[in-house]
């Protein structure tokens, strides 16, 4: 009976495992282990040891390029996190109306294809007479000739970048948050009712530790996303976004597309250590801060 | 002695200002989206005029319609999103049934090797896609899947995180369910379909959403493994047109914008309430 039933738990694991081992974990692996060879795809890889870290940081786009990822994913990942909760703590409070449509108009920009949202915003902020936002900026009496190119040339392409990523990511946390809040007990906010809190004192007192877990999982994740960041920034700059504007993950896209496997390899290897050391660093902030609480 | 008031409620101007972010908040999240259905109902002319309208001139029966039928013929789009529909539609399927019998088999089965399959998901689901996609890509090749239909579809049927999920879903149904019908002599497999599948409908509902959307709005590994303009789908074909007409025609790219984006906001629209009940449920098992 028993080993009957060990034979059927494999029979439904088997091929989805399977999947999993060969196009996501083997390829992991591999991956990590390709960034000492070079290889175009073809033949036979060469084994060249550190030399693809050491050409990496050598080259021109990758500080750049190191520096925009990290900014992307240090200014981006906590103003979506905090906007969330300031957004959902105001949403879940009895006195506000219109609840859900707010939630739902929030959330919308996270299910569109990222292609239509990288077509948007460029008609929005184009330079042109068209162009949204310039339009409504000179109709509020700023000189046309003073408002930036928002995508070109200039620190504003990261900023820019930046800011849409905030509105296409905050409907998410918003939702998640608005979860975490139906879970807080509402004894709490009767003692603190009693004990004369005013409402910024039990936001930062009472809800804000409350959904510790959930600003945990959003800044881990969101921070695991973000030194991902690839296709906003390809959609709406393009694949020669250098310098100003230019990831990790664009620069890797461009090695791969030259065939330079082993090399964009090494890129993917460094976003994935980027990845290990500051979701590390943010677990063992978030933990000793729950230690300090308690 | 301390006074003891009850002013958990923010004052009226306070609760007044806060309506008023949060309103204003929606409005720039709606704002692009109606300034692109209006662009795409322009003339070229209109498009670039330097004070715009909101609404495009004339009657609603005048408005430049014909932007639709350009984008959607001179991009060919009806071919993508057949594409997109097939690959989105058999991922979905398909997955669906994998991710829920692999998560049932490692919430309600004891078997050697549960914990490591377990904790490999676990450490899967961590990865950034971008050190797997070039050795996925590679492997895709020696299997002769890359300008295929199989390179969008087959790496799909299964996800760390979709076994993931219905394991924790599968793990809420009681064992007492299940021990009732396997006194009843059902198998396990008439147990996952009669019992499991019934209690899990939410979540596999919120999967399946999931699945779709992700699956319709892939750009980054379409771009990758399609190179064949026949086997394109909808993301693709539309980031191909702006670099056709690039900014010379924003009505038209408007028009393609819409046809990509409009069934997703009405397929949101109508599953709201599985899709923000999905969402929670991950976020709280999370």
């Amino acid at each position: 009976m028993r080993s009957g039933r060990q034979h059927n738990a494999w029979w439904y694991l088997a091929f989805p495992l399977t999947i999993v081992v060969l196009f996501t974990a083997l390829p992991s692996i591999a991956g990590v282990a390709l960034s000492f060879f070079e290889w175009s795809g073809g033949g036979s890889p060469r084994f060249v040891g550190l030399e693809n870290y050491r050409a990496l940081f050598a080259a021109g786009p990758f500080w750049p390029a190191l520096r925009n990822t990290l900014l992307f994913a240090l200014i981006t990942v906590p103003i979506t996190t905090g906007g969330a909760f300031l957004a959902a703590a105001a949403l879940n409070a009895e006195w506000f109306c219109g609840r859900t449509l707010v939630r739902t108009i929030l959330f919308v920009p996270t299910i569109i294809s990222i292609v239509a949202i990288g077509f948007i915003w460029r008609w929005v902020l184009d330079p042109s007479p068209g162009g949204l936002l310039n339009t409504a900026l000179a109709s509020l009496g700023v000189d046309r000739g003073a408002l930036p190119d928002w995508l070109g040339r200039s620190p504003w392409a990261l900023a820019t970048i930046i800011l849409v990523s905030i509105w296409r990511g905050l409907g998410f946390a918003v939702v998640l948050y608005l979860a975490a809040l139906g879970g807080v007990s509402r004894s709490l906010y009767d003692a603190a009712a009693v004990d004369g809190a005013t409402p910024w004192q039990t936001l930062r007192h009472i809800t804000w530790p409350s959904v510790r877990p959930m600003t945990f999982f959003l800044l881990i994740t969101g921070m695991i996303g973000a030194l991902q960041v690839f296709d906003i920034v390809l959609v709406m700059i393009g694949t020669s976004a250098q310098g100003w504007a230019d990831v990790l993950n664009l620069y890797l896209y461009r090695e791969f597309t030259l065939n330079r496997l082993g090399y964009a390899s090494t890129i993917g290897v460094v976003i994935l250590i980027l990845t290990i050391f500051i979701t590390a660093l943010q677990w063992r902030a978030m933990a000793g801060r729950a230690e300090a609480s308690t | 002695m301390i006074e003891r008031r009850i002013i958990l409620q923010p004052s009226p101007l306070m609760r007044w200002s806060i309506h008023v972010v949060l309103y204003a908040l929606a409005l720039t999240m709606l704002v692009p989206f109606a300034w692109m259905i209006s662009t795409s109902l322009k003339t070229r002319g209109e498009a670039i005029n330097p004070s715009p309208t909101l609404l495009p001139s004339g009657w609603p029966w005048e408005w430049q319609w014909g932007n639709y039928s350009q984008a959607w013929e001179t991009a060919s789009l009806g071919r993508y999103y057949l594409n997109s529909l097939l690959v989105a539609a058999v991922v979905t399927a398909l997955a669906g049934v994998h991710n829920a019998l692999a998560g049932y088999a490692l919430s309600k089965m004891r078997f050697a090797g549960r914990r490591a399959a377990f904790t490999l998901l676990l450490l899967v689901m961590m990865l950034p896609a971008q050190v797997s996609f070039i050795f996925a890509y590679v492997i895709c090749g020696w299997l002769g899947y890359v300008d295929n239909y199989q390179a969008l579809i087959v790496p799909f049927l299964a996800s760390a995180f979709g076994i993931f999920y219905m394991r924790q879903a599968t793990s809420t149904v009681p064992d007492d369910l299940l021990d009732a019908g396997r006194i009843d002599g059902f198998t396990d497999f008439e147990i996952f379909l009669h019992l499991i599948v019934p209690s899990i409908r939410p979540a596999l509902a919120a999967l399946a959403i999931f699945t779709f959307i992700g699956s319709w709005n892939a750009f980054f590994w379409p771009l990758i493994v399609i190179d064949s303009n026949d086997l394109a789908t909808l993301p693709l074909a539309v980031a191909a047109l702006s670099s056709q007409y690039y900014t010379d025609s924003w009505p038209v790219q408007m028009a393609a914008a819409t046809i990509i984006t409009l069934p997703l906001i009405v397929v949101f629209l109508i599953f709201q309430r599985a899709f923000v009940e999905g969402i929670t449920l991950t976020g709280i098992k999370a």
